[in-house]
């Protein structure tokens, strides 16, 4: 009696092994991976994100025709909405990574939620690849080895916008400004760094005053004739998506941008293509990834000829940006040879990559991207049928991004609080 | 500080104050007869604007789109009005309050996946009509012309609507059923139709003022949001059910807010929350409600 149950045991256990080895190594052949999107799909940002998730879904449908990652691990994509909040973000994310299973994170809108979910993906140890929001929060303080910026941040924005800024002041012999930006994280930190580092720059400058209309404001009416009343001789706007566009609607009504300049502000391919017909030409706007920039590269040409194939219709901004995050992930993996997160993020310290913008690198200090910003003058071109930007100056990320003396002290600060 | 600045201020204080007054009205009007507080009002609001949007965009090849656009767009939020009042509102008029605003907070869950079902999550652009795209130059001010639009329509709703309560039959029997339904019933007037009737007007302003809103920015999910605690503070300042205490309260809630602008940028918001906080102590029924109702 023992020996037979002693037997039914033995011979349980033998068939258990076998289960599972049998199912590790299929698991092995063909292991998917799991990538993550925490993205606005509705809420403030909708109007960016849209065109990052179709761009992550045309790069995921690329890689997948060749087998996946290292041509064997085919990608298996998961989509969850922020509702652009901090703390739904984090919702999303937990449950992107504990129900999911993903090994990466990319997202998000609203660098308020970017920060939120910063350290979930830490906690996790799962990579975190922000390609829209682009706080410099996010990679300056309380930094995570696993989150890699592939946008340039706000203080590389903000320092392009000066450079070209003081130039024209300098120019036209400017001497007040007045600044308008949505009353929220990025909002914030682009205007304070803008106006700082305009001070360094062209220290004669003087700001008259700041406005602060709250994220989701329709109606600006009110700011815009109080703006107008400054008489400031130019105006530093930092708004962006839905209320950008209320902006600019509301302001060119009043004759605005006619009578103030109002230089460097986010003008994205999304509101070129938006406000084709009705966008002042001859405003200079400021963009993070134009895809007419970089056309001689041939990933961006592939690129901007599959995204129009497939949804007929140009990419922004945002899509060049997640499309490049889906590669850049990709190079590290192929770099590490394998899809194990702590290996990929070894892989990616440093690392130069090959993208739509051309061939960057990362920043070992705090894993920034070395892309550019771009500013321009708005103006019809033939090949389009919207607005692009002419006269174009890129501003390249080692030329305006913060130097890491600065990025080692604001850390030592914040260890000493 | 010269006198241009003071006028334009004033002027786009205006403009705001007469937004808040069209969706606030209708919230006001329907509190006031029905003792219903439609939460989903602004919900209502914002299906006029999609519904707008998908007016314009069928007829955007003719010059006169956007005019008959907006009105089309009303009679619609109107008829969908109509249906919630008879399927939904009318179930809820003995319950009390919780149970109405959970039902209407319901209606703003529902009708906000249904506009995500009809519209999707882009958000939409009305082009401005042409006559209205360049600002009118009023003593060497510019002011934007479509604000001057909807100035005048919130008067136009506003007379409109005291001529109807005033010096009409129906709106007689409407007033006498804010002060004694049991009354008004007892003469023989089927109340559950003037109920009907005060709900689909009512949404029907919510309508029209979703609709006018469309072409000022863009129209997305989610400002329905924003602008219901508003209307609540103009309705709350102004004493419910009051038609003239809506229309004095929107204006000074939209004076305050472009004024406090100029001074204070950074408190506008919180100045509209601590005037409608000071309302709710001092004088709850509001500056023209009477305390009966409060």
């Amino acid at each position: 009696m023992r020996t037979k149950s002693l037997l039914c045991i033995v011979a349980a256990l033998a068939l258990c092994l076998l289960v599972s080895s049998g199912s590790a190594t299929q698991a092995r052949a063909a292991e998917p991976y799991n990538l993550g999107v925490a993205l606005a799909i509705t809420g403030t940002g909708a109007l960016y994100c849209q065109d990052g998730v179709d761009a992550i879904k045309l790069a995921v449908e690329e890689i997948n025709a060749k087998g996946g990652f290292l041509g064997k691990h085919p990608i298996k994509l998961f989509v969850r909405d922020t509702h652009t909040k901090p703390d739904a973000a984090v919702r999303a994310t937990r449950d992107l990574i504990l129900r999911d299973k993903v090994r990466t994170v990319l997202g998000t809108y609203s660098s308020a939620t970017a920060v939120a979910i910063k350290p979930v993906c830490q906690e996790y140890k799962v990579l975190h690849i922000p390609a829209i929001s682009n706080s410099e929060g996010i990679t300056l303080t309380n930094f995570s080895p696993y989150t890699y910026q592939v946008v340039p941040n706000s203080y590389m924005q903000a320092k392009a916008v000066v450079l070209g800024v003081a130039a024209l002041a300098k120019k036209k012999g400017w001497k007040t400004f007045v600044t308008i930006a949505s009353d929220y994280e990025w909002g914030r930190s682009t205007q304070q760094n803008t106006v700082a580092l305009l001070k360094q720059m062209a220290p004669n400058l003087k700001l008259v005053k700041e406005f602060w209309p709250p994220l989701g404001e329709t109606q600006f009416t009110s700011y815009i004739t109080a703006i107008m009343a400054q008489k400031p001789d130019f105006v530093i706007g930092s708004i962006a998506s839905k209320d950008n566009v209320a902006w600019m609607k509301q302001a060119k009504a009043y004759g605005f941008f006619k009578k103030i300049p109002y230089p460097g502000s986010l003008i994205s391919v999304t509101e070129l293509i938006l406000q084709a017909k009705t966008l002042d030409r001859g405003l200079v706007g400021l963009c993070r990834a134009p895809f007419f920039a970089h056309l001689d590269i041939p990933m961006m040409a592939n690129f901007v000829a599959a995204f129009k194939k497939k949804y007929n219709r140009y990419p922004s901004d945002w899509a060049v940006m997640e499309y490049d995050a889906v590669y850049v992930l990709k190079q590290g993996i192929e770099k590490a040879k394998s899809i194990d997160t702590e290996k990929v993020k070894a892989a990616l310290k440093g690392a130069t990559v090959a993208t739509s913008r051309g061939n960057l690198y990362f920043r070992n200090i705090d894993n920034q991207l070395s892309c550019s910003s771009y500013l321009g003058v708005v103006a019809d071109d033939p090949k389009y049928p919207f607005p692009i930007y002419h006269d174009l100056v890129e501003v390249k990320g080692p030329d305006s991004w913060r130097p890491e003396k600065e990025i080692l002290a604001a850390r030592a600060a914040e260890k000493k609080k | 500080m010269d006198l241009s600045l003071l006028l334009s201020q004033a002027m786009s204080g205006l403009s705001r104050g007469m937004m808040l007054f069209l969706i606030a009205s209708g919230l006001s009007l329907i509190f006031g007869v029905m003792n219903i507080l439609n939460f989903a009002h602004a919900t209502l609001w914002l299906v006029g604007a999609y519904a707008c949007y998908t007016f314009w965009f069928l007829l955007q090849a003719h010059g006169f789109a956007i005019w008959v656009a907006i009105p089309l767009a009303a009679l619609c939020v109107a008829l969908v009005g109509w249906i919630i009042e008879v399927v939904l509102i009318r179930r809820v008029y003995a319950r009390e309050l919780p149970e109405q605003l959970l039902l209407t907070y319901a209606l703003v869950l529902i009708l906000g996946d249904l506009i995500k079902i009809t519209w999707g999550v882009e958000d939409k652009l009305i082009a401005r009509p042409a006559m209205l795209a360049d600002p009118v130059i009023i003593a060497g001010v510019p002011i934007d012309s479509y604000f001057i639009f909807v100035i005048a329509v919130g008067f136009a709703v506003y007379f409109a609507l005291w001529w109807f309560l005033q010096k009409t039959r129906y709106g007689h029997i409407v007033r006498a059923a804010v002060f004694s339904r049991e009354m008004v019933s007892a003469l023989g007037i089927p109340i559950p139709i003037i109920y009907t009737g005060v709900f689909v007007m009512g949404i029907f302003i919510a309508g029209l003022a979703g609709a006018i809103q469309g072409p000022v920015g863009s129209v997305t999910l989610g400002m329905d949001m924003a602008i219901v605690i508003q209307a609540f503070c103009v309705v709350i300042i102004g004493g419910f059910g009051s038609l003239p205490g809506t229309l004095v309260s929107s204006i000074i809630v939209g004076e305050v807010y472009a004024f406090a602008i100029l001074f204070w940028p950074g408190g506008a918001l919180a100045l509209i929350f601590i005037l409608t906080a000071i309302v709710l102590i001092v004088r709850p029924w509001g500056l023209f409600g009477t305390p009966m109702r409060a």
